[in-house]
């Protein structure tokens, strides 16, 4: 997440985090090396991720510690749509159980709306689908934060599937939050590179991720003690 | 060697970083007697150093340590309060530092290393590390066509920094839950003469912001300041071709050469300075 600024300008910096590490440093890297300049080639989509026949997603680690010098341990599901799709239709769907079990162990949860898909020649299918997933999320949140993250924020999309997403997304969680991201340069692309710009919206979101609390609960201390609390459980 | 009063340093750094030639020409120095640190007896072996030293004497770069080389040297030196202490100084091929992070395994040997030394020295050749332009940084109007171009996957020169400073805590038994106060660390940006003019008057710290950010904010968000430092080192202070002989050199002799970029970006021809910094900050 943390880039670099070509113009020298340093690192874009989240509010009061700084990067701490990660356990899945080669994870991030695969995905990372596709959205590099390197040898004149320039970015491109990294590899879909494949639906396989996992029932969990891969996870991918980022440890942020903040002000205070506690650490944050981020865990990002990279998860294929496909499990989504399955998942909106059918709770008990066979090819949804990796978003079954996302569904029932993720603390927040980001509703991305993809707007190329929703302005494309599919935008129907897309829409619909962003509505089914909407539901289903709404029935299955509990007391856990959700956000709809509007991706591709340079796109222009009707104002009517935008309307119709949005209210469809609301009704089934209320108290949603609306980010809107995007890596293009778009219209005022020229001004935001010079500026260094870290893409629109990204350091927000993360922010607002890492301000995220659920409810505390008491968990039993581990039973070694450990100066790792992320590896305490589970050691034998 | 091992001697419970000493203190043990680890050199870290992956081939091509200038190990050797900072070995040898700290030997050079301590032997001089007037730096932060001098030797207050005879070392006890100086053989890791011996080629190095005679490359160095006649004005060329010394050769390229081979892979499975791991040996260590030790020194008795003290400070300038006389204090005495014993540096446990090793050579070795930069690949058993690459070879540790491909096959993910640390030999019993280097766990061993790990976990006694005070204090950690990462060389890193700044100049030889690429930060390449990415989505953000250079952002496209359009990602254009969605074809994937095959290209190679390799883990950006940072990554792997951070990934080894990882493996090497892990080993260690070293969490990030607080902040590390041991081992403490020293960055070392070498070869700092290739930085040309974007060395001139400039702090490390922020060289090592611009180049590496991402290893700069993890060792910034993890080391206790004053168990961190980040220091630039030109230990031949020019490049020595290991063919042509550089006049001057045999002339002048290598310990007129070299130099250390402090903290505050002030250039200091004593090349002891980041040993007695790291040693005197290990408490």
């Amino acid at each position: 997440m943390p880039g670099s600024c070509s113009s020298g300008e340093g690192t874009y910096r989240l509010k009061a985090h700084r990067f701490a590490g990660s356990y899945t440093i080669g994870g991030w890297e695969t995905i990372a090396h596709s959205l590099r300049w390197e040898g004149g080639v320039g970015p491109t989509f990294p590899p879909h991720t494949s639906s396989g026949g996992g029932r969990r997603p891969g996870l991918l680690h980022l440890g942020l510690r903040d002000a205070d010098d506690r650490v944050a341990d981020l865990l990002i599901a990279d998860a294929p749509g496909e499990w989504f799709t399955q998942w909106a239709i059918d709770r008990e769907a066979a090819g949804g159980a990796g978003a079954r079990w996302l569904g029932d162990h993720a603390d927040v949860f980001l509703l991305v709306a993809d707007r190329e898909s929703l302005a494309g020649p599919q935008r129907g299918t897309a829409r619909g689908q962003l509505q089914l997933l909407a539901r289903r999320l709404g029935g299955e949140r509990r007391d856990r934060l959700i956000a709809l993250v509007w991706s591709k924020s340079d796109v222009e999309v009707p104002t009517e599937t935008q309307d119709a997403v949005r209210e469809a997304a609301r009704r089934a969680m209320p108290g949603l939050v609306e980010f809107s991201v995007s890596v293009h340069a778009g219209a005022e692309g020229a001004a935001r590179a010079k500026a260094c710009d870290p893409g629109l919206g990204f350091v927000e979101l993360l922010d607002w991720v890492l301000a995220a609390r659920r409810p505390v609960r008491d968990l039993r201390g581990p039973a070694r003690p450990t100066s790792d609390p992320f590896l305490a459980y589970g050691r034998r | 060697m091992k001697n419970p009063q000493g203190k043990t340093l680890l050199i870290l750094g992956e081939s091509g970083t200038g190990k050797t030639h900072y070995g040898a020409q700290l030997l050079l120095r301590l032997n001089q007697q007037d730096g932060a640190l001098r030797m207050r007896d005879a070392a006890s072996n100086l053989s890791a150093f011996e080629s190095a030293l005679q490359q160095l004497y006649e004005g060329r770069a010394a050769g390229h340590t081979a892979t499975a080389d791991y040996l260590e040297s030790f020194w008795p030196v003290e400070d300038r309060s006389r204090r005495p202490m014993d540096l446990i100084w090793p050579d070795y091929g930069g690949e058993q530092i690459r070879r540790m992070l491909e096959q993910r395994r640390v030999s019993v040997a280097w766990r061993d290393r790990l976990t006694r030394g005070d204090g950690w020295i990462l060389l890193v050749r700044v100049q030889h590390t690429n930060l390449s332009d990415d989505l953000f940084s250079r952002p496209l109007a359009d990602l254009g066509s969605k074809s994937r171009v095959e290209r190679g996957y390799r883990m950006s020169d940072q990554s792997r920094l951070i990934e080894l400073l990882q493996m090497l805590l892990h080993i260690r038994g070293v969490g990030t839950l607080s902040r590390i106060s041991s081992p403490a660390l020293t960055v070392l940006l070498s070869c700092w003469d290739e930085l040309g003019e974007a060395g001139e008057d400039v702090r490390p710290a922020a060289v090592m912001t611009e180049r590496l950010p991402l290893l700069a904010d993890f060792v910034g968000a993890n080391w206790h300041a004053d168990r961190l430092s980040v220091l630039g080192l030109s230990s031949l202070g020019r490049s020595l071709s290991d063919r042509e002989q550089d006049e001057e050199y045999v002339s002048r002799g290598p310990e007129r050469f070299g130099y250390i970029v402090r903290a505050d970006g002030s250039r200091d021809p004593d090349l002891t300075v980041p040993i007695a910094e790291l040693a005197a900050r290990t408490g």
